[in-house]
């Protein structure tokens, strides 16, 4: 029995999103010294999922990125989660997928990307938030801790959305991008 | 000469013995990465001497520590300087302990990828995870030194151009924008590239032809030779 026509994404996008998890992952590996500059993460996961999401043109795109970069991140060893790295990468692309289809109609490119990063970036505060609870901090300094990185972290994904569009146009101008989905039209 | 359907699909390069050795080796990096970060400190010096075993063992199946070194130097460099010039003198132990728990997070994955074929790795994800992403995990690992090759060569090329993206550069967000420019935009079209070569390499050996996992065999057949 053929499996050809499978459901899902075509291999070539499914190897970009690999490609690009991968390259989140290892750019996330050299940046992650605790110097004070909590939510950079944001940057890049903002950056790449919106990348995939933009250039693959479909939903599920920024999901399957969570999935691989937390993969690939618990297969190598990268990130200070130990074993809730994988929850590190999916938590965020979760988020951003299920506001990714509730602001589907909303507004334009541009703003959908910024909201749908600014999801993300809740989520990832809200894992913080609930690993601080889990150790034993008391609320009112967990909450201070959640409100600090929705701030730093809502600066840099805000700012790696805004990344995206002249680089996806780009690549589109190059005629590198071939998807023939609402999002293409858009761009 | 091609290798015939009834090969692709006979082969086995991973014994299920094997498998079970490459999960274990799995869970041990994942478990010693983790406790890289959690132990307490006064535990890292037993951790240190587990991971040196893996150090010897790795070393032994002929992996290169080279890489390994000038990425724990560089980084070990780098916070020392942040450190001086953000805290001052008197935490510089704290940036030489932040470095040492990431060197002893990475020693693992650097062991497990030395010590445990792709082959393994994939076979042991393709049971967790749909086969193609298994392949499309297995296939960005085995490519990240080229990609690391390219965004070394893709930096340094801009540079020269005089792009403003060095280091300090950097700090300031307004360069932000050309960085993207000069080095992720290259980047991207390299990585849609590959994407593409890949996925035709993998279509023409029969990729996603069968409904089973399908490998190529590890050896030439004696039909071959």
């Amino acid at each position: 029995m053929t499996t050809n026509h499978s459901r899902g994404f075509k291999l070539q996008d499914a190897l970009f999103i690999g490609f690009c998890a991968t390259l989140l992952v290892a750019l996330k590996s050299m940046l992650r010294l605790k110097l004070g500059l909590a939510g950079h993460s944001m940057l890049l996961m903002s950056f790449f999922y919106l990348t995939c999401y933009c250039t693959v043109g479909r939903i599920g795109a920024i999901t399957a990125c969570g999935v691989m970069a937390g993969a690939v991140a618990a297969i190598l060893g990268i990130g200070n989660g130990g074993p809730l790295i994988f929850m590190k990468f999916f938590a965020p692309a979760l988020a951003m997928e299920i506001v990714l289809v509730l602001v589907q109609r909303f507004t334009n490119l541009r703003w959908r990307l910024v909201i749908v990063a600014l999801a993300g970036t809740l989520a990832w505060a809200a894992k913080g938030l609930i690993e601080d609870l889990l150790v034993g901090m008391s609320w009112q300094v967990a909450l201070a801790r959640f409100s600090w990185k929705v701030l730093q972290g809502g600066i840099f994904a805000v700012v790696g959305a805004l990344l995206v569009l002249p680089v996806v146009r780009r690549l589109k101008a190059h005629d590198l991008v071939h998807s023939e989905s609402k999002l293409d039209q858009e761009l | 000469m091609p290798i015939s359907h009834s090969s692709l699909l006979s082969s086995t390069p991973a014994s299920i013995r094997s498998l079970w050795l490459s999960a274990l080796a799995m869970l041990l990096a994942l478990a010693l990465s983790s406790a890289a970060f959690f132990a307490p400190t006064h535990f890292l010096p037993w951790l240190a001497g587990i991971e040196l075993v893996l150090l010897v063992h790795g070393m032994l199946n002929q992996g290169k520590i080279s890489g390994l070194v000038r990425y724990i130097v560089l980084q070990l460099l780098f916070t020392i300087v942040l450190y001086l010039a953000i805290h001052g003198g008197n935490k510089v132990s704290e940036g030489v302990l932040a470095v040492a728990r990431i060197l002893l997070a990475i020693v693992p994955g650097w062991w497990l990828t030395n010590t445990v074929s792709t082959e393994a790795i994939g076979a042991i994800l393709g049971k967790m995870m749909p086969n193609k992403w298994a392949f499309v995990v297995v296939a960005s690992i085995n490519l990240l030194p080229y990609m690391a090759n390219e965004v070394r060569e893709i930096y340094q090329l801009q540079r020269l151009r005089g792009a403003r993206i060095a280091p300090k550069q950097l700090l300031n967000p307004r360069n932000w924008g050309e960085f993207s420019y000069c080095v992720i935009f290259p980047l991207l079209i390299q990585l849609l590239k590959l994407a593409r070569q890949t996925a035709v390499a993998a279509k023409a050996r029969h990729f996603g032809y069968h409904a089973k996992r399908t490998l190529w065999p590890s050896q030439r057949s004696e039909h071959d030779n």
